[in-house]
């Protein structure tokens, strides 16, 4: 005879932790029950009114099969093994076993804590949804449903995570996605086995083919609206429990100079600012870099009326071009990493400090100039005109400031030079990353520097050599 | 798998290449060569140079209408494998030796546009890194870097061109003709080292999908190439008259004399510098050749190893000729072009005489 006593000893057993609680109780009818499930993770309000409440009130022996009739629960599952048991438990969902019988019922009550639907921090709009991510999968997931109605949305569940158990919804879109490329993320991220997964930067390592470079292999989005038009024009998205940053593949460059808002404001105005962004871009990476090797290498570079400002500027300071523009970068990079991480009202007291206090100190006690002081600002507001892009442009910053100093104007171009080479050479999932501009695809051109009106992108992206060529039909 | 798709190349990006890496290779000290040698005529020289070398590359590139072999079956299907990688070796060779002098020309190119003072033979070297880099790469790539770099010509070509265009004295080419007709020649034929376009299209040969009328978009683009060369000869002759023959580096001079430059300074540079960026691409093309050219001779493919060694041949050559590229002009203008004449001009007409189609093929 299998008591429930052994049963629960069996879950117990392994799940020795405290938070794992055993909800013991009776029907009327004599009948025992225990329910476990995990402190803080499983909805016990839930539990009691759709297990505990209609089971109480039983008052014959009922069988396994009246038990399951009885519970009002609409997500139930049977399990028989232990094991099985013992992960939904850890999982966050409640286990009911039934005195007097091996099998036992699997009840979906998971709600882990977490914050409700705001308006993500990174991808802030003026016009357009404001929806954003949270961490929790199933919310995310519900965000995606809203949106994607179609019966063709596929979503699969995967598991990564020694440990962590992390899930990761794989979600695309039947005959629309190209073909054997789910399976294909999948298989990268099933040949991975790590402790525990806590976020999808992590997953994104996972996919990506080249995970030590310094340009990234796949897009994020923290807004669902983004993330399903991604969806919708042929990529994979995943989201990864515990993350409000979703992933989507396969990626090109270009994205990262798209917002969400261009697609609701007018294109022109679009177009517009996403020339701006690559600009902005340029002049973040070579403006510090220009300026030290205009100094050290080629003075004709600068105008002569501006030219004679800095010499005024400079004259006297201590240190050469390259170590001057060294020391404003760095003094910046702190700054910006200090006001990241320290309680937000010391931030903005450190700002103070920062921007007024050290710098107008350092250009009066003439250990630094003041165009130095502004080269770094105006790169560094420039370059957060690409978030997504900012961990590779700051990285290259740093670079193409190290090169400007030792080679001159020559080492900027021949990095830019490979830059180039390397970059034509790499992809995403098979998409090539420069394009549609290497290799050069002319109907994507549409949706990339430019952004033409909805009517001129009838076709999703060919780069992607999707199944479902067409998006958009109009009389 | 992965290493034929790497070879494969698009007629677009061929015709990207003859338009922007055909011009480019010419703005250093090609301008200045034939105002010395051909004076106010030095159009015609040019142009005698680029029909002739037009109507090759129409020829090869009608060629491959008739056949979708690489000139290496060609050469196999008709002469055997030995004979083909004994001329696979030789254009190996030839890739190499017209590397050189464009190297030295880019070096002193750079040595003068990007410094105010004449900087040391050690500046220039980091060239090989990204060479050494480029060359292990296939075809695909060389396309791939095609269709980044021709905006950037375009770019910089509007700008320099709009920057000199005003100051261009018609008055300098006139008399037109009166050139004695031996130095006009003489130009075409001391400046033909310059012309490997047709090798290129040689070497693409079999590694992209010919379909109809690609024979004339390739020649085309390359007759803009030669439009582009000829538009910056006239712009640097009728600037300079007949000073030019003493004016080095022709394409960083034109734009000198524009009005503003004395108020907001030598913006030309930043145009300049990214048409530095094309012709290092147009440079390190033949040392990409190169390096395809041994692995289809040896049948040894690790392109590091090969591009490194080219590279590695060319690095030992600039280091001990650093100050001698007046007498490698020299040796290259009187005698080099001979074997120019023969791989860039004779070896793609004779590709014709080849067996296009094997036996049992229809």
């Amino acid at each position: 005879m299998i008591t429930l006593e052994k049963n629960v000893k069996s879950v117990k057993d392994v799940l020795t932790s405290e938070d794992i609680i055993v909800f013991e109780f009776d029907s009327l009818g004599g009948k025992k029950f225990a329910a476990i499930y995990a402190d803080g993770v499983a909805d016990k309000q839930l539990l009691g009114e759709l297990v505990a409440k209609p089971l109480r009130a039983v008052e014959k022996d009922a069988s396994l099969d009246e038990v399951k009739k009885l519970l009002a629960s609409p997500e139930v599952k049977d399990g028989s093994k232990i094991p099985d048991a013992i992960k939904e438990v850890s999982d966050g969902n409640a286990v009911l076993f039934v005195d007097g019988e091996k099998n036992f019922f699997i009840i979906g009550l998971k709600k882990p804590p977490g914050r409700t639907v705001a308006e993500p921090p990174t991808q802030v709009t003026v016009k357009g949804p404001r929806e954003g991510f949270t961490e929790d999968i199933k919310t995310n997931l519900g965000l995606v449903r809203k949106r994607l109605k179609s019966e063709k949305l596929q979503i699969k569940m995967l598991k990564t995570g020694k440990r962590s158990d992390t899930a990761v919804a794989l979600v695309y879109i039947d005959g629309v996605c190209p073909e054997g490329l789910p399976e294909r993320i999948e298989k990268q991220i099933a040949d991975n086995e790590i402790d525990m997964v806590p976020d999808s930067s992590y997953v994104a390592h996972f996919i990506s083919k080249k995970p030590r470079s310094l340009f990234k292999r796949n897009g994020t989005s923290e807004k669902p609206d983004i993330f399903c038009a991604k969806v919708s024009e042929g990529r994979v998205g995943l989201i990864v429990d515990g993350s409000p940053i979703a992933l989507t593949v396969p990626y090109m460059l270009t994205e990262d100079f798209q917002t969400g808002e261009d697609y609701y404001a007018m294109s022109y105005r679009s177009t517009i600012l996403r020339i701006l962004r690559v600009m902005a871009l340029f002049v973040g990476l070579f403006l510090p870099a220009i300026y030290v090797s205009s100094q050290l290498f080629k003075i004709q570079l600068i105008p002569f009326k501006l030219l004679l400002k800095i010499s005024s500027s400079i004259a006297g300071l201590p240190l050469s071009p390259s170590v001057e523009m060294f020391l404003v970068l760095f003094v910046l990079e702190v700054l910006n990493e200090a006001s990241i991480r320290m309680p937000k009202y010391v931030a903005l007291a450190l700002s103070v400090v920062g921007a007024l206090v050290l710098g107008d100190t350092a250009v009066q006690a003439g250990i630094i100039s003041t165009p130095a002081i502004i080269i770094i600002a105006f790169s560094a507001i420039c370059l957060y005109l690409t978030p997504d892009l900012v961990e590779t442009t700051t990285t290259l910053r740093w670079i193409y400031l190290i090169i400007a100093g030792s080679i001159g104007p020559f080492g900027i171009v021949l990095f830019s030079a490979f830059l180039v080479c390397y970059l034509v050479s790499e992809q995403s999932y098979g998409v090539p990353l420069l394009a549609p501009f290497a290799p050069l695809i002319k109907n994507d051109l549409y949706d990339s520097m430019v952004k033409a009106n909805m009517y001129a992108l009838k076709n999703r992206p060919e780069a992607f050599k999707v199944k479902d060529k067409v998006r958009l039909k109009s009389k | 798998m992965s290493g034929i798709t790497d070879m494969k190349i698009s007629v677009r990006q061929i015709c990207f290449i003859m338009l922007a890496y055909t011009a480019v290779s010419k703005f250093i000290l090609y301008p200045t060569a034939l105002s010395f040698n051909s004076g106010r005529d030095l159009l015609f020289s040019s142009l005698i140079d680029f029909l002739i070398q037009g109507v090759i590359i129409w020829a090869v590139s009608f060629l491959c209408s008739r056949t979708d072999k690489t000139f290496f079956k060609l050469i196999e299907g008709t002469l055997g494998k030995v004979v083909a990688r004994i001329i696979y070796g030789l254009f190996a060779l030839f890739f190499i030796v017209a590397t050189v002098i464009p190297l030295f020309e880019q070096k002193v190119y750079v040595q003068a546009i990007f410094y105010d003072t004449i900087p040391s033979l050690l500046i220039f070297l980091p060239f090989f890194a990204f060479s050494v880099y480029a060359a292990c790469k296939g075809f695909k790539n060389i396309g791939r870097c095609a269709d980044v770099c021709l905006p950037l010509f375009l770019v910089s070509m509007l700008f320099i061109f709009a920057m000199s265009l005003g100051e261009v004295n018609w008055q300098h080419f006139f008399p037109v003709l009166k050139t004695p007709l031996n130095k006009v020649f003489g130009g075409s034929l001391i400046t033909a080292f310059r012309f490997v376009e047709p090798c290129w299209l040689l070497m693409f040969m079999g590694h992209f999908e010919y379909k109809k009328h690609d024979a004339l978009k390739i020649t085309l683009s390359y007759a803009g190439g030669a439009l582009f060369t000829l538009l910056v000869l006239a712009t640097f002759y009728g600037i300079y008259g007949d000073i030019a023959a003493s004016r080095q580096f022709a394409i960083s001079k034109i734009s000198l004399f524009f009005p503003a430059i004395e108020l907001i300074g030598r913006i030309d540079l930043i145009a300049l510098y990214i048409l530095e960026a094309v012709m290092l691409f147009a440079l390190v093309i033949n040392i990409q050749f190169a390096v395809h050219c041994i692995i289809k001779c040896t049948g040894y493919g690790n392109r590091a190893v090969l591009s490194l060694a080219v590279n590695g041949v060319l690095l030992i050559m600039l280091i001990f000729l650093n100050n001698s590229l007046d007498a490698l002009l020299g040796i290259w203008s009187q005698w080099m072009w001979i074997a120019f004449v023969i791989f860039a001009n004779i070896i793609p007409l004779l590709a014709w005489t080849m067996r296009k189609r094997d036996k049992n093929e229809g």
